[in-house]
């Protein structure tokens, strides 16, 4: 399933989350990260971040769509380093 | 499912934040996601060091290497964790009873020939006396009662197979013949980088299971090689590569600029090797509805699969049945 991960969290958590989020997903923007993965990855990545963020002030929005058939997206100015298959 | 990147950049590669990172030549930096990693495929020229290569097997990402000319030229895979004496006993009794291995063996060519045949039929160009020239020598398959004769059937065959591509191929793209060291025109180039392409797919799935990917049977098991998936990749490469070739060629996706040559060697260069993986990596993510299984299944997994059935004839659970495309 293709999911986007947004997050909203403490600055002294800021960096601990957008690194651990590197290793399931594709950073597309600040606070922003997207890819294909699978359920099992999903729920191992949230565990991890669980044990980060402090659910009293920070959030975490995750959309996850099951066909990636149905989305679209379009891209207005730069587009940040998006998922390619060469390097 | 893992995805697997392809590096022709130039640059470095270096473990970062628990992931990996490729810095090119212009310092610009990228991570790549390590968990949804499969395999890293280095065309380039890429610096590395051992932190890496002690960080990666810890997610079972391998690393194949090539060379200039885009050939495999090595792996570098995890410590092996799919370990089994078991299995590796049951595989090698099996390659040393005659027999077995000649069973084995022939069922490699004949679902080969079956997915050469049914690449043919797809196309009314090619002569009737082709197919019945092929589906002649298929009825000796059974009868062999030698490698090396089976060898020669096989080789018949692929003469046959191969001089049809002139039918087949369009737009002014020709091959004489077969010639591998070193290709030297353009079919010839295309059809041996994609074969070193499925050589390593077919080298990843078989690692994710317990086969031994040196014990083979049809190729003789030497020392230096994984021949185990040189008898696999038999199986796909009619099924896989060739259609994929046929597809290139024939909607004028690859054209002659997409080649270099040099003294003789005809090569495909940067763009030219973009485009086959890219074409080659749709492919194996392709999806079919299995029978048996009753899911949809992609062509990689069809490889891994042939390995899973390679295991339960050995352990002697059901007797091996090769896969024959059926849609």
């Amino acid at each position: 399933m293709f999911v986007i991960l947004t997050y909203d969290v403490g600055v002294d958590r800021v960096n601990k989350i957008r690194k651990l989020l590197k290793k399931y997903l594709t950073w597309t923007q600040n606070s922003v990260f997207e890819g294909e993965i699978t359920k099992g990855k999903l729920d191992k990545c949230l565990s991890e971040v669980e044990k980060i963020v402090d659910k009293n002030h920070d959030s975490i929005y995750i959309y996850t769509i099951r066909s990636t058939k149905f989305i679209s997206k379009n891209i207005l100015g730069n587009e940040k380093s998006f998922d390619e298959l060469f390097l | 499912m893992n995805k697997d990147y392809y590096i022709f950049s130039h640059g470095r590669l270096k473990r970062k934040d628990n992931t990996v990172y490729f810095i090119d030549g212009g310092d610009n930096k990228r991570s790549l996601p390590i968990e949804q990693v499969d395999k890293l495929h280095l065309f380039g020229e890429i610096d590395l060091n051992s932190k890496l290569l002690n960080f990666l097997p810890r997610f079972g990402v391998m690393l194949n290497f090539y060379n200039y000319y885009g050939y495999y030229s090595g792996t570098y895979y995890p410590r092996e964790k799919n370990v089994s004496g078991f299995m590796k006993v049951k595989q090698a009794e099996y390659y040393n009873n005659h027999e077995s291995r000649l069973f084995l063996a022939k069922t490699f060519v004949d679902s080969a020939t079956h997915h050469i045949l049914r690449n043919l039929r797809r196309y009314e160009e090619v002569s009737k006396e082709v197919i019945e020239g092929i589906e002649k020598e298929r009825n000796n398959i059974e009868t062999t009662d030698e490698i090396s004769k089976l060898m020669g059937v096989e080789g018949r065959i692929r003469k046959w197979y191969y001089k049809s591509f002139n039918e087949i191929l369009k737009n002014g793209f020709k091959m004489n013949k077969r010639e591998k060291r070193p290709p030297n025109d353009p079919v010839n180039s295309l059809i041996s980088f994609g074969n070193s392409l499925m050589y390593t797919t077919v080298l990843g799935e078989i690692y994710k299971t317990q086969v031994d990917p040196t014990i083979s049977f049809l190729h003789e098991p030497s020392t230096k090689r994984f021949s185990l998936s040189l008898d696999l990749a038999e199986i796909f490469k009619p099924l896989i590569i060739d259609s994929v070739v046929f597809k290139l060629i024939n909607n004028r996706m690859i054209k002659k600029d997409h080649f270099d040559n040099e003294e003789g060697i005809c090569f495909l260069n940067e763009k030219g090797k973009k485009k086959f993986i890219s074409e080659y990596d749709k492919k194996l993510k392709t999806t079919i509805k299995h029978r048996k299984l009753k899911r949809k299944v992609s062509y990689q997994m069809f490889i891994r699969l042939e390995c899973y059935k390679l295991i339960k004839h050995f352990i002697e659970d059901q007797t091996y049945k090769s896969l024959k495309a059926w849609w």
